[in-house]
C-alpha cells in the first residue's frame, strides 16, 4: 500500500489534491481511500488529507501516520508546530513541498534527512492560470507522478474532480495544460511502500482522577488567543497604498478578525502577525488601495514564532 | 456493476435515491451535512422524486418525518449527534406509531466538551428508543444496509423504524470504491411500500397516538414492538439472504473475521472494526491466535450469534467506543449479560475504551488490548474498564492544560 498525506491551508486544495490523487490510483486499477481531517478551520487554517492506494482491501482508516510521501501546499506548514507536517517521517519518506525556494534551500530547511524536491507551484498557477490559489490539480498531478502513476489516469481523474467542484470545461482545460506541465516537473519517486514500519506495544496510561480545576474543559488563561499567532496563514497578504485610501473605514468594519486598525489619518493599520490573508478587506475596498501580494518564503515571510 | 469512489455521506444519500424515497426533511449538521446537500441538489434536477423540506430543527425534522411516513410515504433523513438528542423524544412517538421510516445517524461524539469526530455515545443513547439500528463499517455497507433497513422495516413481522450508523469524518468523509445496485434490481429487492396498519385518506379516518391510560393498554403495545424487534433477526437473515442472491455481497447480524481457531476475540463496532481486522492481522503474523467479531445489527441484540460466535473462547474483549460515566463500555455489558447462561463462556471477559471523540488507536494500542486480553484468558479473570490512553497522549494533554491555564508551568 502506498500512503500520500497531503497538507495545506485551507482553501488552497489539499482536500481535492487528495481526491485527484485517490481517484486516478482508483482510475489505475488500484483499491484506493482518500480523506480528508478538516474541524472548525476557515480558509488559511492548516488542514491535512490522506490518500492510500493498494491491491489489496485497505483496512487502515484516517489520519496517516507513517507516509510514504508528503506533499506541503505551503512551505509556512512546515514552521507551525501544530501543523505537524513531518511526524512519522524518516530517510526513506519523499518530502514534496510547493515554495519559490529552490531544493537545496529547503533542505538547508528540514531537520530530518527526508527525500526533499521543491517546486514553485504557485508561481507556475499564478503564471499560467492567473489564479492566487487554485492548485488543487497541481499538486495532485506532482502526487501522482512521484508515486508513479500514468498520465491518462490522472488526467481523467483532475477532469472528473474539477467537474465535481462545478468549474466551467475552459477552465478545467487550463487546469489540465499546466498539470500536465507540473506533472513533467518531478520524476518518480522510489518509494517503501508503507513496509518496514512495525509498531511495538503501546503501554497504557490510563489517567487518574484530577480536581475539576483541571478535570473539566475549561479554560483560564485569559485573552490568550493573541498567543495564537496566524499569520502564517496568509498566502497573500493586504498592503496598503496609501495615497489611493480615502479613509472610509470599510476594510476595518469588513475584517473578520477585528486585525485592522486605523491610524489618526484615518488610514488602515493591518495587524500582519494575526491577519490570515482571507482578503476580503481588499475585496470591499472601494477605491482599489489595498491589493495582495504573495507571501515570500525565505526570511522575507512572517514565520510563526 | 459500476463502482465509482464515494464518500460515506454520497453513498448513504445514494441509498436513499435508490429506495425511490418520497419524502426527506433535512436539517444540516456536521458531519451529516453532505448527504442532505446530495438529496436536495437531486430532488432539485429531477433526479429524485423525492419532496425535500427544510427544517428549522432536528424535532421539527424528525416530528415531520414522523407524520410523513404515518401517511404512507416511504420517508428518509439523516442527523448526527447534538441533533439526534435533539430529536430524542420524538423518536419514541415514532416507533410507537410503527412508522417503518429510515434515519441515517453520522456518529460524532457529543458535547460538552464540544468536538466534530466520531464515538457510539449518540446513536447508543437511542438504543431503547423503538429504532433498530444497523452500524456499518464500509462506504458500501452503509448505502447496502439502507436498501435491507427499509426492506426490514416495511415487513409486517417488524414495522418499526431503523437507524443506520456510520462513524463521522472515518466512513463520512472518507471516499473508498463502492458499487452502485442496479435500480431495476433495488425495485425487485424492495417492493413498494404498502403498510397495512398506516395511511390517511378521507374515506377511512383513523388516529394514531392515542392516550392509553392505565398500564394494561400500554404494556400491551410495548411488547409488540419488543417481539416486533425480535422478529428483526429473522426477518434481517431472509433480507440477507435475498440481497445477496441479487448483488453478490452478504451481511449477517454480526460479523467474524479470522475466528477460526482464534483462542481471544476481539468485539467491535463500525468502522473502526476495519483498523481491528488489520491489527488481527498483523498479530495472526506472530502467531497469536486472535480474532474479530464485528457487532453490525445493535437493535435487535443478536444475543444467539454473538453467543455461538464467542462460546469456548480463551478470553474476549470488548472495545467499546463510548462512555457510560459511573458504568463503562456499554456494549460489554450486553455482551456479558447473553454470555451469563453460556455453559461454555469465554474464561475471561475484558473491556476496553477508546476512540472516545476520534481518539486515533495506534498499532501499538491493538498489540497491547491482544497482550492484556491474552493475559487475562490465562489468569482466567477480565479487566477493565481500561480507557487506552498513551503517556504520549497524556503528555500533550498536559501541554494543553498549560496553554489553557488549568495547569502550571511546573505541570501541577
Amino acid at each position: 500500500m502506498v500512503a500520500v498525506r497531503f497538507h495545506g491551508r485551507g482553501g488552497q486544495g489539499a482536500k481535492t489534491a487528495s481526491r485527484i490523487l485517490g481517484t486516478a490510483a482508483f482510475m489505475s486499477g488500484y483499491v484506493a481511500q482518500d480523506c480528508p481531517i478538516y474541524g472548525a478551520e476557515r480558509r488559511g487554517a492548516p488542514v491535512a488529507a490522506f490518500t492510500r492506494f493498494g491491491r489489496e482491501p485497505i483496512r487502515e482508516r484516517g489520519a496517516i501516520a507513517h507516509p510514504d510521501v508528503i506533499v506541503v501546499a505551503d512551505a509556512t506548514l512546515l514552521d507551525d508546530v501544530a501543523a505537524r507536517v513531518l511526524e512519522g517521517a524518516d530517510d526513506r519518506t519523499v518530502l514534496f513541498v510547493n515554495t519559490s525556494l529552490s531544493t537545496e534551500a529547503l533542505r538547508a530547511h528540514v531537520p530530518i534527512p527526508l527525500q526533499v524536491t521543491a517546486r514553485d507551484v504557485t508561481g507556475i498557477a499564478l503564471q499560467q492560470l492567473g489564479q492566487r490559489e487554485a492548485i488543487s490539480a497541481l499538486l495532485g498531478a506532482v502526487a501522482a507522478r512521484l508515486v508513479g502513476l500514468d498520465w491518462e489516469s490522472l488526467r481523467s481523474a483532475i477532469g472528473r474532480e474539477l467537474e465535481d467542484l462545478g468549474l466551467p470545461e475552459p477552465v478545467i482545460q487550463r487546469n489540465l495544460t499546466v498539470a500536465k506541465q507540473c506533472y513533467e516537473t518531478v520524476e518518480p519517486a522510489p518509494l517503501h511502500k508503507g513496509q518496514g514500519w512495525t509498531a511495538g506495544t503501546t503501554s497504557i496510561h490510563s489517567p487518574a482522577y484530577e480536581p475539576p480545576t483541571k478535570g473539566t474543559a475549561r479554560i483560564s488563561a485569559a485573552g490568550n488567543s493573541v498567543l495564537r499567532e496566524t499569520g502564517g496563514w496568509r498566502t497573500f497578504r493586504p498592503v496598503l497604498i496609501a495615497d489611493k485610501c480615502n479613509g472610509c473605514w470599510l476594510c476595518f468594519a469588513y475584517c473578520p478578525d477585528g486585525v485592522i486598525a486605523m491610524n489618526r489619518d484615518d488610514r488602515p493599520v493591518v495587524d500582519y502577525a494575526h491577519c490570515k490573508g482571507c482578503q476580503i478587506c481588499i475585496h470591499e475596498c472601494p477605491t482599489h488601495a489595498l491589493v495582495a501580494e504573495r507571501e515570500q518564503e525565505g526570511g522575507v515571510a512572517w514565520t510563526a514564532k | 456493476m459500476d463502482s465509482q469512489m464515494m464518500t460515506g455521506n454520497l453513498a448513504a444519500a445514494w441509498g436513499a435515491r435508490l429506495a425511490d424515497v418520497d419524502y426527506i426533511p433535512a436539517f444540516p449538521i456536521t458531519p451529516q451535512t453532505e448527504i442532505v446537500e446530495a438529496l436536495a441538489k437531486w430532488c432539485e434536477r429531477g433526479e429524485l422524486a423525492a419532496r425535500f423540506v427544510s427544517m428549522d430543527s432536528e424535532h421539527s425534522m424528525m416530528t415531520a418525518a414522523g407524520a410523513a411516513e404515518v401517511t404512507g410515504a416511504r420517508v428518509f433523513t439523516a442527523t448526527s449527534s447534538q441533533g439526534l438528542l435533539h430529536a430524542f423524544e420524538v423518536l419514541y412517538a415514532i416507533s410507537g406509531w410503527r412508522a417503518p421510516l429510515v434515519l441515517v445517524n453520522v456518529s460524532r461524539a457529543l458535547a460538552a466538551p464540544i468536538t466534530l469526530e466520531a464515538d457510539h455515545n449518540d446513536v447508543l443513547a437511542a438504543r431503547d428508543a423503538g429504532f433498530l439500528q444497523i452500524h456499518a463499517e464500509t462506504c458500501q455497507e452503509v448505502l447496502d444496509s439502507i436498501l435491507m433497513a427499509y426492506r426490514i422495516a416495511e415487513d409486517e413481522r417488524v414495522m418499526l423504524p431503523v437507524i443506520v450508523n456510520l462513524d463521522g469524518f472515518t466512513l463520512s468523509f472518507t471516499r473508498e470504491p463502492v458499487s452502485l445496485p442496479d435500480p431495476d434490481t433495488v425495485r425487485r429487492f424492495l417492493p413498494p411500500f404498502r403498510p397495512s396498519h398506516l395511511g390517511f385518506t378521507a374515506s377511512s379516518p383513523h388516529a394514531l397516538g392515542v392516550a392509553v391510560i392505565g398500564g394494561t393498554p400500554y404494556a400491551y403495545f410495548k411488547h409488540q414492538m419488543h417481539l416486533a424487534a425480535r422478529n428483526a433477526l429473522e426477518v434481517h437473515r431472509e433480507t440477507a439472504d435475498s440481497f445477496q442472491a441479487l448483488f453478490g455481497r452478504r451481511y449477517d447480524v454480526v460479523e467474524g473475521y479470522r475466528l477460526e481457531e482464534a483462542e481471544d476475540v476481539l468485539v467491535m463496532t463500525n468502522a473502526g472494526a476495519s483498523q481491528g481486522k488489520a491489527a488481527v492481522d498483523a498479530a495472526r503474523a506472530q502467531g497469536k491466535r486472535v480474532g474479530l467479531l464485528r457487532l453490525r445489527m445493535i437493535r435487535p441484540w443478536p444475543a444467539d450469534a454473538i453467543r455461538q460466535a464467542l462460546r469456548g473462547r480463551r478470553a474476549v474483549a470488548v472495545m467499546d467506543q463510548n462512555v457510560a460515566p459511573g458504568q463503562g463500555g456499554i456494549l460489554y455489558r450486553e455482551v456479558a449479560a447473553c454470555l451469563y447462561h453460556e455453559a461454555a463462556r469465554p474464561g475471561a471477559l475484558c473491556s476496553f475504551i477508546g476512540g472516545l471523540g476520534g481518539q486515533h488507536l495506534s498499532e501499538g494500542m491493538f498489540h497491547a488490548i491482544f497482550e492484556q486480553t491474552a493475559e487475562a484468558g490465562v489468569a482466567g479473570r477480565g479487566c477493565g474498564p481500561v480507557l487506552l490512553y498513551s503517556a504520549e497522549e497524556h503528555r500533550e494533554m498536559t501541554q494543553l492544560q498549560m496553554v489553557a491555564g488549568t495547569v502550571g508551568r511546573d505541570g501541577r
